[in-house]
């Protein structure tokens, strides 16, 4: 039941978001093509901006994915974590320093850096 | 039964979408002004008339835009927003729906607000808006993994994922001083979140407004108004899951709720006034390098506290 | 009824203002930023209102077409101190400061309520290049990569990146003149590799800027030090104003500008000082970039070399700085940091020499070779240095260039003197190109 009213609630926001976007536009002619150039101060694009863009941190994208499979565990282990005890607490806490090796690896190899 | 399941819950979050936002404008402004920033007109009426004016501008187009995804990402990022507001528990009972994985829902808001300000930034086929989408997508990725360690450092004293349980755990103690390094960590998640002040990545002034450099009109209104239900809709999360939620002696719990979702949006708008824009780089090496560490201490300082 | 409230209510919003900052118009945008009712804003997709400050020059009109052209239905225009252009009809020229945000607000209420039309559209109605819609997704035809898609081409690069030489698109742009991040006037022409610079060439130099009167009366006649030393610090500030704008600080860039406007010899530093440093300001923001070399240095010269370790300043040749014990502090890194630190050791050197020279009266005793704030005057003045830019912002981060920018004093300084007359009363340098500096 609580799912269905977030779904209603989801289209119902959605909905408005779109509406009061929708409704005063509807009677306004489509802008001139000087207007939909790109602002760029006075200045003009050679291209469209869509591009393979040079993402400058996709290694650290890759760095998270490790941790993202992580989270996925621990939502879980959360839940059970009082009654598992001392146990729980271990497993989870070896897990996090073999994923910290990770990280001071990743940064000494100049992840976090624009490359 | 539908007056209970569906009606309430929507009146509930749409009265404090409508009075978050606007909250949020008001107290920004107020701060500002207290700053120093030139002040006329009434404070009261300022977001209004904005609004108007917005209504009243027309709408930009850029060349070749994504049209289904630029008018969707504002539409989007409101019902995120909406959606975060659900989840926040007012009292016991009273809640707009009490999921038994409130914590989860409100995580993958998180990721997907990411997706939707990436999407607003993309869709224009705009230079400016596209390096703003870009650069987002590192802080988005980067304050997400603080956010979950900090929020699952709350769900282990609750033995639970939901909100309500998480409030009703901090009978004793708050966890704010029950895990004191949950907050201030959290806290930088709800700037990240609505891109604001010194994590203002994707709306910046060095890109002329970034993202929202080529909107003008309704999707602009949309698209702030989302932003500010956002930041309410954290500021309700940080309330519930470290300042004890509507927990308070003497008044009613909805009040204390209100009370304290106003002191993180005021200390959040603070920060926002007092912080220069951090360079990305910067950025996403102290998220990983220094932030994400302390949040694994944060979480097995919650550990060993849990099982205590 | 509905939509009547409604503009009623928009008219009293803040009004949102795109300025256009034309010869010596940055003095306009500064006297709006601290005025309650107006909003600058960085788009003009935000703005209700152009502001043309100033004269622009007609190398710059085509642009100015462009961003006329950019902002929403409905926008009105007002001319400051500058021609409004014929086919703009019934378009307001206001020529008093003062008198500027009562004209912004009156443009904008007029609007609103249905007063005042709407500008037309200057440009005609056609797309950047005749398309024809060929294709699967109407591309324009020859091939995936050939055609003009609503008359552009799509990006495509065989130029391999400087940073790790792999080979991805790069977006060559035209930005400025009028683009809020850059000093007034100045265009460049920059490819980028995702938000790194890859190339950088500065297209038209900023318009040549005027400096307090104070400096063209000390190329005359000894002045006092006092004087002169305020309003090296003001220039400073000001300066530091749109810095920190840029780096959202909003508020205390507000600050620096109060402090500029109300600088005298018992104002002090040290408050917005301890601000920016609280705040991170040296920490947090972009910081690292734009370091120059001592050759570069000595071509922009001032602060600007003085933070990259030159210890050059003609006041040591000045009889009345010596009696003051005037001597030059520096900075080493020559980066965008060490050029505010500079900066803010510079200020407050300023105030605290106008405070001596103030009390013992001390006057310049060189005419000849004096040391504006842009930098060294002996026969000529400061020449324009913005060609600089395209040998220090590539390799950058985009945020890191346009801090670099922000901290480097490019603009030339106008060559003829303003003697003895106000700041607002010196003569608009007229003329068609604005790459003529003299």
């Amino acid at each position: 039941m609580e799912l269905l009213t977030l779904l209603f609630i989801l289209l119902l926001s959605l909905g408005a978001g779109l509406l009061v976007q929708w409704l005063p536009m509807r009677h306004q002619p489509m802008p001139t093509y000087p207007q939909r150039a790109p602002f760029l101060g006075g200045g003009t694009p050679d291209s469209h901006a869509w591009s393979r863009y040079h993402v400058r941190y996709y290694p650290m994208t890759l760095l998270l994915i490790a941790f993202e499979m992580e989270m996925m565990f621990m939502y879980p282990w959360a839940v059970v974590f009082v009654e598992t005890g001392m146990k729980a607490m271990m497993e989870m806490g070896m897990f996090l320093a073999i994923l910290s090796v990770g990280i001071v690896y990743a940064w000494r190899e100049g992840v976090f850096k624009w490359q | 039964m539908f007056l209970n399941e569906l009606l309430l819950p929507v009146l509930m979050v749409t009265f404090m979408l409508t009075v978050g936002a606007y909250v949020v404008a008001v107290l920004d402004r107020l701060i500002a002004g207290a700053f120093g920033a030139p002040q006329a007109g009434s404070v009261w009426l300022a977001p209004m008339a904005r609004g108007a004016w917005l209504m009243t501008q027309h709408a930009n187009a850029t060349e070749a835009p994504d049209w289904q995804a630029w008018r969707l990402a504002p539409a989007l990022y409101l019902a995120l927003a909406a959606i975060g507001l659900a989840v926040v528990p007012w009292s016991e009972s009273l809640v707009a729906t009490d999921l038994v994985t409130s914590v989860v829902l409100w995580g993958s808001v998180e990721a997907l607000a990411t997706v939707v300000i990436f999407l607003h930034g993309w869709s224009a086929n705009a230079l400016l808006p596209l390096i703003g989408g870009y650069r987002y997508v590192a802080l988005g990725l980067s304050y997400i993994l603080i956010s979950m360690f900090v929020l699952i450092g709350v769900a282990l004293p609750a033995e639970s994922l939901q909100f309500t349980q998480v409030v009703a755990s901090q009978e004793a103690l708050w966890n704010v001083l029950r895990q004191p390094l949950g907050l201030p960590l959290f806290l930088i998640v709800g700037l990240g979140m609505t891109f604001w002040g010194p994590l203002n990545l994707a709306d910046s002034a060095d890109l002329a407004g970034g993202t929202a450099s080529e909107i003008s009109g309704p999707p602009r209104l949309v698209w702030d108004v989302a932003r500010a239900a956002m930041l309410v809709a954290f500021s309700g999360v940080a309330a519930s899951a470290f300042l004890g939620g509507w927990l308070g002696p003497w008044l009613p719990g909805p009040l204390w709720m209100a009370i304290k979702m106003l002191a993180v949006l005021l200390v959040l708008l603070l920060l926002g006034r007092l912080l220069p824009r951090i360079a990305p780089e910067r950025c996403v090496t102290l998220m990983w390098v220094v932030l994400l560490p302390l949040s694994f201490l944060d979480l097995v300082w919650a550990g060993i506290g849990a099982l205590l | 009824m509905a939509v009547s409230w409604l503009r009623k209510l928009a008219s009293r919003t803040q009004v949102p203002v795109f300025p256009v900052l034309g010869k010596q118009g940055d003095r306009a945008l500064r006297y709006l930023a601290l005025s309650p009712e107006i909003e600058l804003v960085d788009s003009p997709r935000h703005a209700s209102v152009l502001l043309i400050a100033g004269e622009v020059p007609a190398d710059r009109f085509e642009p100015l077409r462009r961003v006329h052209d950019q902002l929403p239905y409905p926008f009105t225009t007002l001319w400051f101190r500058s021609e409004p252009w014929p086919h703009l009809e019934n378009v307001p020229r206001v020529e008093k400061l003062d008198e500027l945000p009562g004209a912004l607000i009156t443009a904008h209420r007029e609007l609103m309520a249905g007063q005042r039309d709407s500008a037309p559209r200057i440009l005609t109605d056609k797309p950047p290049n005749p398309w024809k819609g060929e294709g699967d997704f109407g591309q324009g035809g020859e091939g995936m990569m050939g055609g003009v898609p609503y008359g552009r081409p799509m990006a495509m690069n065989m130029q391999d990146d400087i940073r790790d030489g792999l080979t991805l698109d790069s977006l060559t742009f035209r930005l400025g003149p009028f683009f809020s991040a850059f000093p007034p006037g100045m265009m460049a022409e920059i490819t980028l590799q995702g938000d790194l610079v890859q190339t950088w060439s500065t297209q038209l130099a900023p318009y040549p800027q005027s400096l307090d009167p104070v400096f063209f009366t000390a190329r005359e006649r000894p002045v006092p030090i006092a004087e002169l030393e305020l309003a090296r610090a003001r220039h400073h500030l000001h300066r530091l104003f749109q810095a920190l704008r840029l780096a959202g600080l909003e508020n205390a860039s507000l600050d620096a500008l109060r402090l500029a406007q109300n600088l005298s010899t018992s104002s002090t530093l040290g408050g917005l000082r301890r601000r920016l440093v609280r705040s991170g300001f040296f920490r947090l923001s972009s910081m690292e970039g734009g370091v120059l070399d001592p050759e570069q240095a000595r071509q922009i010269g001032g602060p600007a070399a003085r933070a990259a370790g030159l210890d050059d300043d003609l006041r040591l040749e000045d009889a009345g700085y010596r009696r003051l014990r005037f001597s030059p502090a520096c900075q080493t890194h020559g980066n965008t940091r060490a050029r505010w630190q500079q900066t803010l050791n510079e200020i407050d050197q300023s105030l605290h020499l106008a405070q001596q020279a103030e009390r013992d009266e001390v006057y310049t005793s060189e005419v000849d070779r004096i040391e504006t704030p842009r930098g060294p005057w002996s026969e000529q003045g400061p020449e324009d240095a913005s060609p600089l830019l395209d040998e220090v912002l590539p390799g950058l981060e985009w945020g890191e260039a346009l801090a670099t920018v922000a901290s480097l004093d490019v603009a030339a300084v106008v060559n003829e003197g303003g003697g003895t007359q106000t700041p607002d009363e010196l003569r608009v340098v007229q003329g068609g190109s604005g790459n003529v500096f003299k």
